[in-house]
């Protein structure tokens, strides 16, 4: 359980941990979106580079990121075999006794596989240097011009804070409860179908009651503090964009400008 | 055979930065039949150090020695199964293992997995549920419509249908009120007369003091002190040392020996006590 | 001035049995008051009844001179904190800063004041240098008294600790109980306690004793020990003091009642030099 890299903030001092999360936010998908434009070898250079140097600023180590993909691995190789088995154009690279591997399948693979890694760098550098709470200030801002069209953009912040907040203490509590269902004989890794229903059920039903009691608990710990909800408070995080954030954003629209150029007016 | 932890360490996130070094070399000696308390700060490793008497947790380097197996880092213990059966451990807040739809059948579980037959799980549920003190009426309601203390109760005789014959507990009271965490307190010492091994973390110096006969201090992961209760308590001391409020009589005698009375170290209960101060008072008159 | 009063209460949760019923008891303002009783004698339910997390049957609740109703919810939650017992469940915010600003973002206190207020109660309950820190890597103790410090912000006439303590190690107790003495002594605000810890019954103003839903002796603890019977018919604990001065009695020796070992030991030499 301790294991799970993907997704986690790191708490580390840097340049990049300092920046607006809306920034960081926009920046992401500018960069997402560029990476989907078919700019060739030299685009994925580019937005590698760039990456790379995000990364670097924002001291996570490359053994961290790395640790972050594996889980992606298997997939990759899935892929891999997917693509040999469909993509019958280009030029036969190597014969396997009836399977023969075309250039473009493995060439597709790899655009895949660059992709991928990239979007993970890039959703990396953003999950691992902002807090949850800031990153959801940040969607709410985010949201904040749809409000007039209904969307209620405090409450999802609120909402998504809050299942943040108790995500660590949930998944404790899974391991707790698998050690405690496990001392009394179940084993979730071998038996028969119906032991491994039962195994399952001993697991989720306890959860969903801890979940339950959870809710409650915070339900009565934010009505006692005053809390209603749709009615306006005020908000003692306010975000505000400095330089860098706007060198940032500026940075994010030029690469995006550089992979146009180079799809479709080089 | 006494349970035996040799050079043991347990490392938590290794190669992660949240590495966490939870047990350092541990060497210990538990005897067999004992009611034994381990005793240490939120994170000193106790929960750590009995979570590997049934193997939940393995070793990352040493042994552990329980009953007549081994457990080493990296695999699993051969005969798996029979130790969990043989070593029963009740979790802290064991309420939140209970899913099932009846008392019964949740307390009938453990054995059920254990390979009973439902008959032989159900006849094993009914004599764990009437150790822990409830009856038939209890056994066709729904374990979550209970109340805390009734939960308590109902996850604990899930783990005695299993029968261990080492049961190890964990702040089997926190949360109880008193009259409640006093009756959990006389089941545990009516297992341990009947021969059960028991091994029990705590936080409360007055269930130490009065059930247990074995003391584990835990010490950032490692074991500070081992001794029998008497020595423990002979004063408060040790107890001061290591910054634990000693048990209210104990503190008692504390005061009476200021004040110039005397005391004997042996004295462990009110009436004695009594009996003490009453004789010195006498003859002062 | 009572800052409590609570009038023929009634209150169930099935509508079968009630889990509270007709409980009446006032408590005097800037007291500090615990309510003791077993688990399932109804403490709880009635700390929720006050702060109006449930609704009452019948019966009447009075806080501060203003009678609690539907339309005055959110003016007695103004008037009434309350901390409760499981630390993980009451830290709403993602750090200790965020959570004590929660409250404050709930009252509308302007943004430009919040990180004042905000270091004054941190340092309250000594956690300021702890103010940036997540809730997972807090003590169960220093969570409470983020929990503490965040109702305090909001500047209550009334507190209530609902089992605070009942999780917590015994370090994470004392710094919690340490936080309650301190309060009442340096400030006017009304504390009730409800609690399973007979230290703590001991040293507070009065103790009201609640037993299957019904109020069941009250008084200040000298006067509520001093029931010895009553105290054991009711299955409560009764403090270490007291039972050593039964055993004394039962040697001939008759002490008179004291609720501290500290006063036992010195009325036990008072009694040994006069004779």
């Amino acid at each position: 359980m301790d294991n799970i890299t993907l997704g986690r903030y790191i708490p580390l001092d840097s340049p990049v941990h300092r920046l607006d999360p809306r920034a960081k936010i926009g920046a992401m998908l500018l960069m997402l979106i560029a990476i989907f434009i078919p700019a060739g070898w030299i685009g994925y250079a580019i937005i590698f580079a760039v990456v790379t140097f995000m990364v670097f600023l924002s001291k996570l180590s490359f053994t961290y990121i790395w640790k972050s993909m594996k889980p992606m691995l298997f997939m990759l190789v899935f892929l891999l075999i997917i693509n040999v088995l469909v993509v019958h154009t280009g030029t036969v690279w190597l014969e396997l006794g009836p399977i023969k591997v075309y250039s473009d399948a493995v060439i597709q693979t790899l655009y895949i596989v660059v992709r991928l890694l990239l979007m993970i760098m890039i959703t990396t550098c953003l999950t691992a240097t902002t807090k949850p709470l800031d990153m959801t200030l940040g969607i709410e801002d985010l949201l904040q011009p749809f409000e007039k069209i209904g969307v209620p953009s405090h409450e999802i912040a609120m909402l998504i804070s809050i299942a943040l907040r108790f995500i660590p203490d949930l998944i404790d509590e899974t391991g707790r409860i698998m050690k405690a269902q496990e001392s009394r004989g179940v084993d979730l890794k071998e038996g028969k179908l119906n032991e491994k229903i039962m195994a399952i059920l001993s697991l989720i039903v306890p959860l969903f009651v801890s979940a339950f009691q959870r809710a409650e608990d915070l339900a009565n710990a934010m009505e006692a503090r005053g809390y209603q909800p749709g009615v306006r408070r005020t908000r003692y995080k306010v975000l505000k964009l400095k330089g860098p954030d706007y060198l940032l954003l500026a940075g994010a629209v030029l690469v995006l400008a550089c992979m146009i150029w180079l799809a479709y007016f080089k | 055979m006494p349970i035996r932890f040799e050079k043991v360490s347990h490392v938590y996130s290794d190669g992660t930065p949240f590495r966490y070094v939870a047990l350092e070399d541990v060497d210990l000696e538990i005897r067999e039949g004992a009611f034994t308390a381990v005793i240490g700060q939120t994170g000193s490793g106790k929960s750590t150090l009995v979570q590997h008497l049934n193997a939940l947790l393995l070793p990352s380097s040493g042994t552990v020695y329980v009953m007549d197996r081994q457990i080493i880092a990296g695999t699993e213990p051969k005969k798996l199964k029979s130790l969990r059966k043989d070593v029963g451990l009740v979790f802290q807040f064991p309420e939140y293992q209970l899913f099932e739809e009846t008392v019964l059948k949740d307390v009938a579980f453990g054995p059920k997995n254990f390979g009973a037959s439902p008959e032989e799980a159900n006849k094993l549920a009914r004599e764990a549920l009437r150790k822990t003190g409830l009856d038939e009426t209890f056994e066709e309601r729904s374990p979550l419509e209970l109340s805390g203390g009734q939960k308590r109760r109902v996850a604990i005789a899930g783990i005695l249908a299993m029968k261990p014959k080492v049961l190890v507990l964990d702040e089997p009271t926190a949360g109880l009120d008193p009259a409640g965490a006093k009756k959990m307190m006389e089941l545990f010492a009516s297992l341990h007369k009947e021969g059960t091994t028991v091994i029990m973390v705590t936080h409360d110096m007055e269930q130490v003091f009065r059930y247990c006969e074995e003391v584990i201090v835990m010490e950032n992961g490692k074991p500070k002190i081992q001794t029998d209760i008497k020595t423990f308590f002979r004063d408060s001391s040790l107890c001061r040392e290591l910054n634990i409020l000693p048990p209210a009589l104990i503190r008692m005698k504390d005061a009476l020996r200021e004040k110039g009375y005397t005391v004997s170290d042996d004295t462990v209960d009110i009436k004695t006590l009594a009996k003490e101060i009453a004789r010195q008072v006498k003859s002062h008159g | 001035m009572k800052a409590v009063e609570v009038e023929k209460l009634t209150f169930s949760y099935d509508q079968e049995t009630n889990a509270v019923e007709d409980v009446t008891f006032s408590i005097e303002e800037g007291s500090y008051t615990t309510i003791i009783g077993h688990n399932g004698s109804g403490k709880s339910t009635v700390a929720k009844l006050i702060t109006g997390l449930l609704e009452k049957k019948s019966g009447k609740v009075v806080i501060d001179g203003l009678e609690l109703n539907e339309d005055n919810l959110y003016e007695i939650r103004k008037r009434v904190g309350i901390v409760f017992q499981n630390p993980d469940n009451q830290f709403i915010g993602s750090t200790v800063r965020d959570d004590i600003a929660f409250g404050l973002e709930n009252r509308c206190i302007p943004q430009e004041n919040m990180d004042d207020i905000i270091n004054e109660f941190a340092e309250k309950v000594r956690m300021t240098k702890y103010l940036d820190k997540e809730p997972t890597r807090l003590s169960g103790g220093q969570k409470q008294r983020v929990a503490i410090a965040g109702i305090l912000a909001m500047k209550p006439k009334i507190l209530i600790f609902d089992e605070a303590t009942s999780m917590l190690d015994p370090q994470g107790k004392d710094e919690i109980k340490k936080v309650i003495r301190n309060l009442h002594k340096d400030s006017t605000l009304t504390i009730i306690s409800i609690t399973h810890d007979i230290e703590e019954v001991i040293h507070a103003d009065y103790v009201i004793a609640l037993r299957k839903g019904h109020v069941a002796m009250s008084g200040t603890p000298q006067e509520l020990f001093a029931d010895t019977d009553q105290v054991r018919k009711i299955h409560l604990e009764l403090p270490f003091a007291l039972r050593m001065q039964e055993a004394l009695a039962r040697e001939g020796i008759h002490l008179g009642k004291e609720i501290t070992m500290e006063g036992l030991v010195e009325e036990l030499c008072r009694y040994d030099s006069k004779r």
